[in-house]
């Protein structure tokens, strides 16, 4: 049981570092960044790469993956928002779209499409946490996604910059009305979400392997944890990639596949149905 | 000029492939999609076979990547018969392209050379079909006297994939052990989808197994053989063929494949005859990359064709004699038909020591056609 807790928590937490960087697009343009899903397998692979030519550790290539992802959503902001800031919200879901399938089909390219391993965060047999052998690489993932999760928010909630970024997300013509501004935000909102979503792919590519093409079912994922959490809401984010998890995990085991995928998706409609801004989403009424 | 012209057009017009007095065995495999992996090996062991063959035969060829389409398949296999001259086909190894093609190879009377591991190609009554890799029936029946005979293991747990390959190999396996006296005490498939193998491990530990088999495509071979190693579990583990792939065992480090087994119809790199160690070179030089069974068996089978058609066979319904009643000893083994059309009757066990990414070959098989 101990061993099974800390596999849903791993895989809760790599997961909610993916539906965060989704959420900080949301909450800073209203867009639905499609390419989150690519940019996280985009992060895998990079991981990979620079593990395999460098032989860098765990750890450093996290660091390096985070900066190299960082600089991939200033061109994601550049490409497929900045030209359409002023269009119908449809013109950026394609936009955003296009970006993943150039990303995608550049890394096929480039680095083929085969799966890669990359190299784990903490190198190691299991450890034994009362009297369960709990996989080192599980813990390592928990703890690293903590420690970037806390660095989140305290950013958003301690320094001038985070309340900047939060007063643009709540009212960008406000915010700039104040002077903040306000494309300068957006367009770091979008590097935060991609870095966020590289380290993600790190993580997650540390339990499992990643090739160029893996993404896609890591933005249904987040998709699903931002509409069970509330759209715009960074907690909401993380308690929805914990109950999608919790699914993968403990109704997987306890039951089986196909039921935790059946009961994910029934929780969904159900939650959508009685609470349809999500479990922590902002009213309506009150953003009016 | 236009006598150069006229000249040039005519010199092209005699030497293009597939014209009169012309052969061409074109080759059509995956090289792309989910399958990507092992349809590069395919089709690397085809092109690696053609390249020695010498410009006399008057033999042309051309790789297509079909990716994994039914649809595609077909359309490929059909353009490349209206070029006319093909004696013979390289054909996918992905199952469902096999089905799709095999009526317009009948049709069109050319033999389909291929490494598919699906069971239903050979039973379908289909003179043109050839399958240069054990069936399922013979690999698994192996896979499970592997267990049983050598391990003395008879608490099984399968794990096996849902796709068409994983319920092929579950309905065998499942089969074989009967045969042997042996009920599994934990049956279950996984969707090729499922990233995290930690739940259907602990669901099979549950049931207290003597031994883990698993029958899984190679990233999903990986995953559970690594979920494995991380929790400690120190069964031992009986993988399917896609373990031997060296593609599959660079995703694992040398300590988590320690205690795993995998069957394969050979496996190149754990070395053999001199022929083995001279085809190992050439693929090494030739794609920078280690070849697999799949490349060997590919190879192996263009090689008969092209060994019928040294020996006289210059058109398909001589070549389709020539693999239906010969004898051919390639790289891997003795290949001769059962009458069906599966060539391979031999299948490998190898091992893993925990230090290195390269098994080693610990039993042979070689067993009736069922």
């Amino acid at each position: 049981m101990i061993a099974l807790a800390a596999d849903a928590l791993a895989l809760a937490a790599a997961y909610a570092l993916v539906a965060l960087g989704f959420v900080l697009v949301v909450k800073a343009t209203g867009v639905v960044n499609f390419a989150q899903g690519d940019l996280v397998a985009a992060g895998g692979v990079l991981a990979a790469l620079a593990g395999d030519a460098a032989g860098l550790s765990g750890v450093v290539v996290l660091i390096a993956v985070a900066i190299a992802m960082a600089g991939i959503g200033f061109v994601l902001a550049a490409a497929a928002w900045l030209p359409v800031r002023r269009r119908p919200a449809e013109a950026a879901f394609i936009t955003t779209i296009a970006f993943g399938l150039i990303l995608r089909e550049g890394l096929t390219l480039a680095a083929g499409p085969q799966p890669r391993a990359v190299a784990p965060l903490v190198a190691g047999g299991p450890v034994t946490v009362f009297g369960a052998a709990v996989p080192r690489q599980d813990l390592a993932i928990i703890l690293v996604a903590g420690v970037v999760m806390l660095a989140q928010a305290w950013l958003f909630t301690r320094t001038q910059l985070g309340r900047r970024l939060r007063a643009v997300a709540a009212d960008a013509e406000m915010a700039r009305a104040c002077g903040i501004p306000a494309t300068a935000m957006v367009v770091l909102s979008f590097a935060l979400a991609t870095a966020l979503a590289g380290v993600g792919g790190v993580l997650i590519a540390n339990r499992t392997f990643v090739a160029p093409g893996g993404g896609t079912g890591l933005i249904l994922r987040a998709y699903i944890a931002t509409a069970l959490g509330g759209w715009g809401s960074l907690p909401g984010a993380v308690a929805g990639a914990a109950i999608v998890a919790l699914f993968e995990t403990l109704v997987a085991t306890f039951v089986s596949y196909p039921a935790a995928t059946a009961g994910l998706y029934l929780m969904v409609l159900a939650v959508l149905a009685v609470r349809p801004r999500g479990l922590f989403g902002e009213a309506v009424g009150r953003r009016a | 000029m236009v006598r150069r012209l006229m000249a040039a057009a005519l010199l092209a017009l005699l030497t293009g492939p597939a014209m009169a007095g012309g052969l061409s065995v074109p080759v059509l495999v995956p090289v792309s999609g989910f399958l990507s992996l092992e349809g590069t090996s395919q089709r690397n062991g085809a092109v690696l076979a053609l390249q020695g063959v010498p410009a006399s035969l008057g033999l042309a060829s051309g790789v297509i990547d079909v990716g994994t389409s039914p649809a595609t398949a077909v359309t490929a296999l059909q353009k490349a018969l209206d070029r006319g001259g093909v004696v013979a086909v390289g054909a996918s190894m992905l199952g469902t392209q096999m089905l799709a093609m095999m009526p317009v190879a009948q049709s069109a009377g050319v033999p389909l050379v291929t490494v598919s591991g699906t069971a239903e190609i050979t039973e379908r009554g289909n003179p043109e079909v050839f399958r240069f890799f054990p069936s399922d029936a013979t690999a698994k029946e192996a896979h499970a006297r592997y267990v049983v005979e050598v391990l003395h293991r008879r608490r099984p747990a399968i794990i096996y994939q849902t796709t068409a390959y994983g319920q092929s190999g579950h309905v065998h396996l499942d089969e074989s052990f009967r045969k042997l006296g042996v009920t599994p005490v934990f049956e279950d498939g996984v969707d090729i989808s499922v990233n995290d193998m930690a739940p259907v491990l602990a669901r099979a530990l549950a049931a207290h197994p003597d031994v883990l088999v698993i029958h899984l495509h190679a990233q999903p071979t990986a995953l559970f053989i690594r979920a494995a190693a991380a929790r400690g579990v120190d069964l031992p583990i009986v993988a399917g063929s896609a373990m031997h792939q060296p593609s599959t065992a660079a995703l694992l480090q040398p300590a988590e494949l320690k205690g795993v087994c995998a069957e394969t119809a050979s496996s190149p790199v754990s070395g053999g005859s001199p022929a083995m160690a001279d085809f190992l070179t050439r693929y090494r030089a030739a794609f920078h990359a280690e070849p697999d069974a799949y490349a060997v068996g590919q190879y192996d089978g263009m090689r008969m064709v092209i060994d019928a058609i040294e020996h006289g066979a210059r058109s398909p319904a001589a070549v389709q004699a020539a693999l239906a009643h010969g004898r051919y000893q390639g790289l891997a083994m003795t290949y001769w038909s059962d009458g069906k059309g599966n060539m391979a009757h031999s299948v490998e066990i190898v091992c893993y020591d925990g230090r290195s990414r390269v098994p080693q070959v610990v039993k042979s098989y070689t067993l009736p056609a069922p």
